[in-house]
């Protein structure tokens, strides 16, 4: 799956799922930051987290399972898609 | 001297002493002297388990059965294949209850804490190794690593009895008010569908410990509320039996100021 796609979802999952006003979803880019408590977040806290994990295996078909090294992942939208290219991509 | 020590922390620490009088109060309906007693207790009891976490912790697990008088429910452990969570409270020893299941799962146990504010004390009370990790929930993303300890099959401990002043608390009734409490390991267990496990680690009077496994707890979706509610109905049983075994030193009703 293109990563422009990925993104595309991953803003279909913050309105649907995370509740987000759609209207924002035109301010975010791969530059934004997720988790909450870090300058210009989108402030996700710990229950959006679940909520998104959950959402990304239903979504793009893998289950969330690392050992390590997941929560940088999580931190901007850029890295997530990455993250889920990379998986979707079996690499 | 655990004890004494203790006692000393009760005439010394007049903030929490209050905030202890309060709790007993309405958790015993005791006054005068019963009370003062009872406040006392919650304060060697404390130290008590305190001491022994520390001890326990320089030990190898397999010792730590040594501490332990009896163990009941374990039993509920045994069909549980895929990952849980162990709910525990600030009850009696906690943290070596979590050692100890760690032990009897045989898995991968990841402990949720709130950060150490002293951070010298950290070191000496959790202690990786032997199967058991201890996460800070100070970052957001952690809740990221326990979906996917989770789905692992591996076990996560959380303490369910600490409200975090945020939208995952819901008000529920523990001894006939309204207090607090997290809906976060609830959410978790509803979204991974794993059961949660109540665990306690109650002090006997003999100076061991008696391990209490409840059944576990099945969330459906959208019902968290409901099975937070049910867990805080075992609290408030275990509570009641063990009131000075309650370690939260502040108004559990209003913990964020009226």
């Amino acid at each position: 799956m293109e990563p422009e796609k990925v993104l595309a979802e991953l803003k279909g999952i913050m309105v649907e799922r995370l509740k987000f006003d759609p209207r924002r979803m035109s301010e975010l880019t791969c530059d934004t930051v997720l988790p909450k408590g870090m300058d210009g977040s989108l402030g996700l806290d710990s229950l959006d987290f679940i909520e998104m994990s959950i959402a990304i295996e239903e979504r793009f078909g893998f289950v969330i399972d690392e050992t390590q090294g997941l929560e940088p992942h999580f931190e901007s939208l850029g890295a997530l898609t990455e993250y889920i290219t990379s998986r979707m991509d079996g690499r | 001297m655990a004890r004494q020590v203790g006692r000393l922390a009760a005439r010394h620490m007049p903030a929490e002493r209050a905030a202890i009088r309060k709790t007993l109060t309405r958790l015993t309906g005791a006054d005068g002297s019963r009370l003062e007693e009872l406040t006392t207790g919650v304060f060697t009891d404390f130290a008590m388990c305190f001491s022994d976490l520390v001890s326990t912790n320089r030990q190898p697990a397999s010792r730590l059965t040594s501490s332990l008088a009896s163990v009941e429910g374990v039993e509920h452990l045994v069909p549980l294949t895929s990952g849980l969570i162990s709910l525990t409270a600030h009850v009696g020893n906690w943290e070596l209850a979590g050692r100890l299941l760690a032990g009897r799962t045989g898995r991968p146990t990841h402990v949720v804490v709130a950060e150490e504010e002293v951070r010298d004390v950290e070191r000496w009370v959790r202690r990786n190794g032997e199967g058991v990790r201890f996460v800070t929930r100070s970052r957001a993303t952690v809740s990221v690593e326990l979906v996917a300890a989770l789905r692992r099959g591996e076990v996560v401990g959380v303490q369910g009895d600490r409200a975090l002043g945020t939208r995952g608390d819901a008000l529920l009734p523990f001894f006939g008010r309204p207090a607090p409490f997290p809906l976060g390991p609830f959410l978790l267990a509803s979204a991974v569908g794993v059961p949660l496990v109540p665990a306690f680690c109650l002090l006997d009077s003999d100076h061991r410990y008696a391990v209490r496994v409840a059944e576990p707890l099945t969330v459906t979706r959208g019902e968290e509320t409901d099975a937070a509610r049910a867990w805080v109905a075992i609290l408030e049983n275990v509570v009641r039996q063990r009131p000075t075994q309650w370690f939260n030193f502040f108004d559990i009703w209003e913990p964020f100021g009226p």
